[in-house]
């Protein structure tokens, strides 16, 4: 078989009764990699630091993110490149982007980093960008890592602008927040689109480990520009288009022309499982067999030199009888929809909780944490009765507990896994 | 169109949960306990969690004298108490086949979660009691641990025990 991604797609339910109306259906597309060898040369990476400096940095904090970045300078070769940009009040380029040749000159330079002062991220963020395009190549991996303690005042849609145009260029963020003061809402938007996240770090003795982890995930990219195109049926649409695994998150699909969508799911780094949740709704059809849509994935190898591949599957779906059909759900679909509508349900409550729908807001968590509960996650599922209980009670949340639930029904804390046997 | 039985909304056919409020859809047979009902307001004052029955039964005590077993249904807290010395089935009750299980997870949403209607049996034998896996579509589980079909395995006291995709723990009373 030839190198290549593999789709391969699992229906909620495979056999649906014939109806005079409407249906739904959940597909769950996992792709998986076949042929490519694991050892694939890395792809030169093009990193950019961005650090917060600001006061409460100070400490083991300060001490943890110098420790993790000197680790980085020496997990990095002298086909990468590096960049550290610091900012308080005001910013400033620690390291110029650079190859990785002198290693003890550019632990120098990230010794010499002080805290003080305040915290105003959008103009550190300009100038990452700034010197991340300094080495933007048209074969590698660019990441801008922002690491940050703090909430920004005034400036976050000037975040969210200069994030989107290096996005537009192929150049990923990953955004940490560290303790409980950050602005959740920021690094969620910054990140939401293809090639970048965003995790939760609860302590600072994790800094280190997750900005190697973070190196290694970037280095292990083997599969990039990687979009997929969905052909839905006549009369047929597509509902919802999410990412379930490695974390959840809405994916942009975006309608090309009639009953085509497309979205671009980014790089695929080696250990990332890749899963993905459609909702499609199914028009009236006659007893039969029936293609539903068909999924196009198209994607480069780039360290095996084959660029725009291609692979897709066609989903069928068979129509009977009412009397005949089983009402069974597959468990695994079932599974990552669950916490899929955990997450949904959470966010919701935040906009009820903006809104000032307070029961509206408890209820939605309330029933996270039973999806939460059904779906196994029971630490998380506690996590998230505790704040609706709170909030029911005093009609605020804790900082912690909004944090823990935000990223947590995503799965993106610190040292969780989400694997699981389906 | 189908109507979500919690908030009356309108779904689609197919709907699996409810895209207003969340509930399950496809819940058959007796509702399940929601960690709604944990919370349900008493005289128009809302209960905590803590008050409410507990969630999470606390650990099992391990205890010499052999007597009887018991199985824990975690997220209800439901405890199956059972006779020991003999086979016992672990499944679904169905009268149409005329299936009727030992240890019946019907009353626990195991319609949901994916159990078998005969999903596996407990035998007990001179080294204690063995769980054996009947061939079920989604597997059974020791901590975490998937049993090969038709495979006697020893389980003890407090292992976590996953039929398809509900938790239960076992117990030596």
């Amino acid at each position: 078989m030839a190198p290549g991604i593999q789709l391969r797609s699992t229906l909620s339910r495979s056999v649906l009764p014939d109806a005079a109306e409407e249906q739904l259906i959940y597909v769950l597309l996992e792709m998986s990699a076949h042929g490519v060898p694991t050892s694939t040369p890395k792809l030169p990476l093009n990193l950019c630091l961005v650090i917060d400096r600001s006061s409460s940095m100070r400490g083991e904090r300060l001490q943890q993110v110098k420790e993790g970045a000197n680790r980085i300078v020496d997990m990095l070769g002298e086909e990468d490149c590096l960049s550290l940009v610091t900012f308080n009040d005001r910013a400033e380029v620690v390291i110029t982007s650079q190859r990785v040749r002198n290693k003890v000159d550019l632990k120098r330079m990230i010794g010499g980093v002080e805290a003080a002062g305040g915290t105003e991220m959008a103009t550190g963020m300009a100038l990452a960008l700034q010197e991340v395009q300094r080495a933007l190549v048209s074969r590698g991996v660019s990441r801008i890592l922002l690491l940050t303690d703090g909430r920004t005042y005034g400036d976050e849609g000037r975040c969210v602008e200069i994030v989107r145009r290096a996005q537009g260029r192929g150049v990923g963020l990953t955004a940490l927040g560290i303790g409980n003061e950050w602005n959740e809402d920021l690094l969620e938007t910054m990140s939401a689109r293809e090639n970048s996240r965003t995790q939760y770090i609860t302590s600072a003795s994790e800094i280190s480990q997750i900005f190697t982890d973070e190196v290694k995930r970037m280095h292990s990219v083997f599969a990039q520009d990687m979009n997929l195109r969905a052909e839905m049926r006549p009369a047929s649409r597509l509902r919802s288009l999410d990412r379930v695994r490695p974390f959840i998150a809405a994916v942009q699909a975006t309608e090309e022309k009639d009953l085509i969508w497309a979205a671009n799911l980014g790089d695929w780094p080696g250990g990332d499982p890749q899963a993905f949740l459609l909702e499609v709704v199914v028009p009236p059809l006659a007893i039969g067999d029936h293609p539903l849509l068909r999924v196009t994935l198209r994607y480069s190898l780039p360290g095996m030199n084959l660029l725009n591949q291609e692979g897709n599957v066609v989903l069928r779906i068979g129509v009977r009888q009412a009397a005949s059909v089983n009402y069974a759900v597959d468990v695994t679909v079932k599974h990552w929809l669950e916490r899929l509508v955990a997450y949904r349900l959470q966010a919701g409550a935040w906009q009820d909780m903006a809104a000032g729908r307070i029961e509206d807001a408890s209820r939605r968590l309330q029933m996270a944490g039973t999806r939460l509960f059904d779906a196994g996650d029971v630490d998380l599922a506690h996590t998230v009765q505790d704040e609706a209980t709170r909030l029911l009670r005093s009609g605020q949340t804790s900082a912690e507990g909004r944090k823990r639930i935000k990223y947590g029904t995503r799965g993106l804390m610190g040292g969780e896994t989400q694997e699981r046997e389906a | 169109m189908i109507r979500c039985n919690h908030c009356n909304a309108q779904q689609m056919n197919g709907t699996i949960f409810c895209s207003e409020c969340g509930a399950s859809l496809i819940v058959e047979g007796p509702r399940r306990e929601t960690t709604n009902a944990l919370n349900r307001t008493v005289d128009g004052i809302p209960s905590v969690v803590e008050d409410g029955p507990p969630m999470v039964v606390p650990a099992p005590v391990p205890v010499a004298k052999v007597s009887g077993i018991c199985l824990v249904v975690i997220n209800s807290g439901r405890r199956i108490n059972l006779e020991s010395g003999e086979e016992l089935l672990v499944g679904r009750k169905d009268n149409q086949r005329g299936i009727y299980p030992d240890v019946d997870l019907g009353l626990d949403g195991g319609y949901d979660a994916g159990v078998s209607r005969r999903h596996a049996i407990i035998v007990p034998n001179r080294k204690g009691y063995m769980l054996e896996d009947l061939g079920s579509s989604n597997g059974t589980f020791i901590n975490g641990t998937r049993l090969a079909p038709q495979s006697p395995t020893l389980i003890a006291h407090g292992d976590e025990l996953k039929f398809g995709t509900l938790i239960l723990r076992f117990e030596i009373a």
